[in-house]
């Protein structure tokens, strides 16, 4: 398989370790992946190229995630947006999904979750695709 | 954290204390709960804690500040409630908090806390969670030793943290730093720099700690192996050496020096941290200046017959799945650096480790060490010059060994080993091998190569312990056959067990059909870090003996037959265990989880014996139970819920009081009867202590020597507390019991809870003490705990003292758990005076079994239960 038919994901989290795990677990279940600690490098990436799936925290330092997934919506409606994070409010779930995102998962989450999650957005867009 | 003690003191600082004579039993009962409920509070974060090391969870730094921050206020409060109950008794308490709290805030700040605060820790002592203080290599080699049982020599670490003070103490850290400055501004070359800076080191002189630990340390190693005046090998053990950077031959290792010449060789290989080669390496790989921190080995020098380097995969053909070993007569040092020609061998990875091809040399000269200290080149008898270095029989046990290794490792190993004279193998040291640039080529795709196998099941079960591991399945099925288990093999079994402890060395992965996630096979698990999925429900129908499977605890997976890519790329990852935040997770746990205080009886069963979250947790339920027996039973002056004595034909001196729905209206106020208690789980838990058979009536015969026991243990018993001894009593409301009972001389605690909310239910089982000897008490122990974990209680054992914990099930269930609860009471109540031998655990289990079953259909408050 050619990295143009993988499924591209982005990541962004400004806490590396989330990083390191996710990223092994997606590309071995056959995703392309980049990922991102800052969300100036995550924001300026996604003037370059379009992603499938987006997942970020939302609180961070900087930038904040709530930015930078409603940048992603803006920019690309298409890309399917997963939010994780430690400090879910019931209005930044609320405004995160008013935004379009599609899942929300609390940290600390399990691989399995995430990978799920990630597959439900590869079907979303697979549909959208084929409609 | 500072800021949110200060919050949480000014808080219940605010609630002032009353002393309770104002206040009314229920009141202090509602502390009571309020403790218990905490309690359970505090153990459920614990081993929610626990449970993110497994692998399973992505979490970060951010999770264990919460975590601590959620677990500070609980104990605090815990804490504040027990002053409640017991004014000012246990003020101690606050100071003991006050300093975990402090270790822990450190931790997360970033600043090790180091225990013992030594500049000289044993191996015994030593973990990989210290690999900061005493450097990679020395955590390796004492986790090898600690947790494999495998030998390695004898020694000690000398930890960054006297390097730091050797610094200090010699005030050379500022001159230091500016001979680095200019070094950077390029004002002066690499190599006067080094020089600089390693003349600072030589003139510099020992601290008198270390001096005294070194000595202490040595004293220690005599006496350990009774001889005196060995020769030590110091090596380095830097901090970044042997992890992702190799710092391979960069730092002094010193051989074969006489133990009087250890601080000598300690400065020399101190000042190695500073030579020019070294200065660069750290330049080109972005090493910070002050991340430098040099930790030292010393190991006892090993009399080599045979020495030599094994790479457990070939890093040159990584898919060819082979070993290869270099040996040499003496020592192996020459084989490392280069010097000298040896044997070299290419071993199958897969058991019996045949041999694929070698190349034997010829040996003139092998390196030895000197009698008087030192070592040097002899010559190698003409004979054996050609003679193979190793033989059939040590090649096996040399590839079985360091299998083992990289499977607790979980990465492909560099290891330096030694045979002595007396033919014992030593492992000298182990470090991962960087293959990543040579196996990436195999697994560029991984999904698409494990779509090419058979998938026997996924989605099964929990995984308890991330990993990846390819082996034969090996079914499970009585004790007997744990004997045979082969290395490597694939450990499969229709429930855990805490006696899969015997092969966690040689199992590559763990699949059950049942278990807990946070039982003992979980801890053992993640101990060894075996993957391990349990709860899968079918391994054991679906999984054939001898079948070749992959276990993927990482996607939970298990593939029919050996995928090598996916193994390969189980070494390619960055391995996360070793990450920071999983290091800071396990050294905050150390604060918070283990459990020291044991025996309530024991006279260090005090507040400046807790060490730990648990600890304190611990003293405090304890004497939360005590204060409120003592208020009950001795001063009963709340009439509503005066206490009730329970109608009883079981010698049961048992006290009830009703704190709400409990028992039904009675015209009599001294008595009750069981008929008329409505509790839930009280009701369930009599029912089963009546059980026909289960109270064993006849007197026991009690041997002289079991005898003398229970005269000296009735004896302290009293010393410790008269007040309380035989004294039995339930607290209970309709849906609640709280039992403390004092059977004989053990104690049983008991509380639960069974309502409508299935998440609310839980019963907590606690029980410690006996007449006998500790022996005896510690085979009734193990008859309780597997009784607890045959009916999916969640145990912890330590010697004599039991806690079982169930929690969201059905009311049914819950009420069944009771009732079973109710008939261990009465089954243990003498049942340590019979367990004269291990043996009496297996028929007493039987037994029991066998009372469980006759009574199934037993009946709770007029229903059926089963």
């Amino acid at each position: 398989m050619s990295d143009e038919e993988k499924t591209s994901i982005l990541i962004l989290d400004d806490e590396a370790i989330v990083l390191k795990r996710l990223r092994p677990a997606l590309e071995k279940a056959g995703y392309e992946v980049e990922t991102f600690v800052r969300s100036s490098d995550a924001s300026s990436r996604i003037t370059e190229r379009q992603f499938d799936i987006v997942i970020t925290d939302l609180k961070m330092e900087g930038l904040d995630g709530m930015q930078f997934l409603t940048q992603v919506k803006e920019r690309f409606p298409k890309t399917e947006v997963i939010v994780i994070t430690g400090f879910a409010t019931m209005d930044t779930v609320k405004e995160s999904f008013q935004k379009g995102v599609l899942d929300f998962l609390a940290k600390p989450f399990k691989l399995g979750e995430i990978l799920e999650t990630v597959k439900k957005a590869e079907t979303k867009i697979k549909q959208a695709d084929d409609s | 954290m500072g800021k949110f003690l200060d919050w949480a003191k000014n808080t219940f600082n605010r609630i002032r204390w009353k002393p309770h004579e104002d206040v009314s039993f229920a009141s202090l009962f509602h502390t009571f709960q309020r403790i218990l409920g905490l309690n359970n509070r505090i153990l459920e974060i614990m081993s929610d804690m626990g449970t993110k090391l497994g692998g399973d969870y992505v979490f970060d730094r951010q999770y264990i500040i919460s975590s601590c921050r959620q677990m500070a206020v609980l104990v605090y409060e815990l804490i504040y409630n027990l002053n409640t109950l017991a004014p000012k008794k246990y003020l101690k308490l606050d100071d003991i908090y006050r300093d975990i709290a402090r270790d822990i805030q450190e931790e997360l700040a970033g600043r090790l806390v180091i225990p013992q605060a030594d500049d000289v820790m044993s191996y015994d002592i030593i973990t990989r969670d210290f690999s900061d203080v005493v450097g990679r290599k020395n955590a390796n080699i004492a986790e090898i030793k600690n947790r494999l049982s495998v030998a390695v020599p004898e020694g000690f670490a000398i930890t960054t943290r006297a390097f730091k003070s050797f610094f200090d103490y010699n005030g050379i850290q500022s001159k230091v730093d500016e001979t680095l400055n200019a070094w950077e501004n390029e004002t002066i070359t690499c190599n006067q720099a080094s020089q600089k800076i390693q003349g600072l080191i030589s003139s510099g002189s020992m601290t008198p700690q270390l001096n005294k630990a070194v000595e202490r340390e040595l004293k220690h190693l005599q006496d350990l192996t009774g001889t005196r005046d060995h020769f030590f090998a110091v090596r380095s053990s830097a901090m970044g050496e042997d992890g992702e950077h190799s710092f391979a031959g960069q730092y002094l290792s010193l051989l074969n020096q006489p133990q009087q010449n250890l601080l000598k060789c300690y400065k020399d290989v101190l000042a190695s941290t500073y030579s020019p080669s070294v200065m660069e390496y750290r330049r080109q790989k972005d090493f910070s200046e002050h991340e430098v921190a040099m930790a030292v080995a010393c190991q006892y020098m090993i009399d080599a017959k045979v020495s030599g380097v094994l790479y457990t995969l070939d890093p040159m053909n990584p898919t060819r799945e082979e070993m290869v070993i270099s040996s040499t007569w003496g020592l192996g040092a020459p084989i490392v650096s280069g010097k000298v020609n040896a044997d070299r061998f290419m071993v199958s990875r897969e058991s019996p480790y045949n041999i694929k091809s070698l190349d034997i040399v010829r040996k003139t000269e092998r390196f030895v060490a000197k009698e008087c200290g030192g070592c040097e080149f002899r010559p190698v008898n003409e004979e054996m010059q050609m003679q193979m270095s190793l033989t059939d029989h040590r090649i096996r046990e040399l590839a079985e060994v360091c299998l083992m290794i990289e499977r607790y490792f979980k990465c492909p190993q560099d290891i330096e080993w030694s045979i002595d004279q007396e033919g014992r193998l030593y492992i000298l040291q182990a470090r991962p091998l960087n293959i990543k640039a040579d196996v990436a080529p195999v697994v560029c795709d991984i999904s698409s190569i494990t779509e090419q196998y058979p998938v026997l099941f996924s989605g099964k079960g929990v995984i308890v312990q991330n990993g990846i591991a390819s082996g034969k399945v090996f079914v499970v099925g009585n004790d007997g056959d744990l004997d045979k288990f082969p290395n490597g093999g694939i450990l499969v079994a229709k429930e855990t067990s805490p006696r899969f402890a015997k092969i966690a060395r040689k199992a590559s992965g763990i699949i059950t059909d049942v278990g807990s996630p946070t039982g003992h096979m979980a801890t053992i698990s993640r101990e060894f870090r075996i993957p391990t999925i349990v709860k899968t429900g079918i391994a054991t129908k679906i999984l054939r003996p001898g079948q070749e499977i992959t276990i993927d605890a990482a996607e939970n997976v298990i593939y029919e037959g050996k995928i090598k890519e996916l193994c390969y790329y189980g070494f390619m990852e960055d391995n996360f265990e070793e990450s920071y935040e999983y290091r800071l997770l396990r050294r905050v746990l150390k604060k918070i989880t283990p459990l020291n205080l044991l025996d309530p009886h024991d006279k260090d069963f005090v507040p400046l014996a807790c060490k730990t979250y648990h600890d304190i947790t611990r003293f405090v339920h304890e004497k939360a139970v005590e204060e409120l027996i003592n208020l009950n039973y001795h001063h009963r002056s709340d009439a509503e819920t005066a206490g009730k004595k329970l109608k009883s034909d079981l010698p049961l001196d048992l006290i009830i009081m009703d704190i709400g729905g409990g028992m039904k209206e009675t015209v009599d106020h001294s008595t009750i009867s069981q008929d008329q208690i409505l509790s839930l789980p009280m009701s369930a838990f009599l029912t089963g202590l009546n059980t026909p058979g289960a109270w064993s009536r006849e007197p026991m015969s009690v041997d002289f020597g079991s005898f003398m026991s229970s005269l000296t243990r009735t004896f302290s018993t009293h010393q410790v507390s008269p007040i309380n001894v035989g004294q039995n009593l339930a607290v209970i409301s309709a849906e609640y019991a709280n039992l403390s009972l004092r059977l004989g001389y053990h104690f049983n605690m008991i509380d639960a809870y069974i309502g409508d909310k299935i998440n609310d239910n839980y019963a907590f089982f606690r029980f410690l003490g006996g007449v006998t000897d500790p022996i005896r008490r510690s085979r009734r122990a193990k008859f309780i705990n597997e009784v607890l974990i045959q009916n999916d209680f969640n145990v912890e054992i330590r010697g004599d003292l039991v806690v079982g914990r169930i929690k969201k099930l059905s009311p049914q269930l819950m009420e069944r758990k009771m009732l079973l609860l109710g008939q261990l009471v009465a089954f243990t109540r003498q049942l340590d005076v019979q367990m004269s031998s291990d043996q009496q655990i297996l028929k007493f289990l039987s037994k029991f079994e066998q009372l469980t079953r006759e009574n199934e259909t037993i009946t709770i408050l007029g229903r059926e239960t089963s």
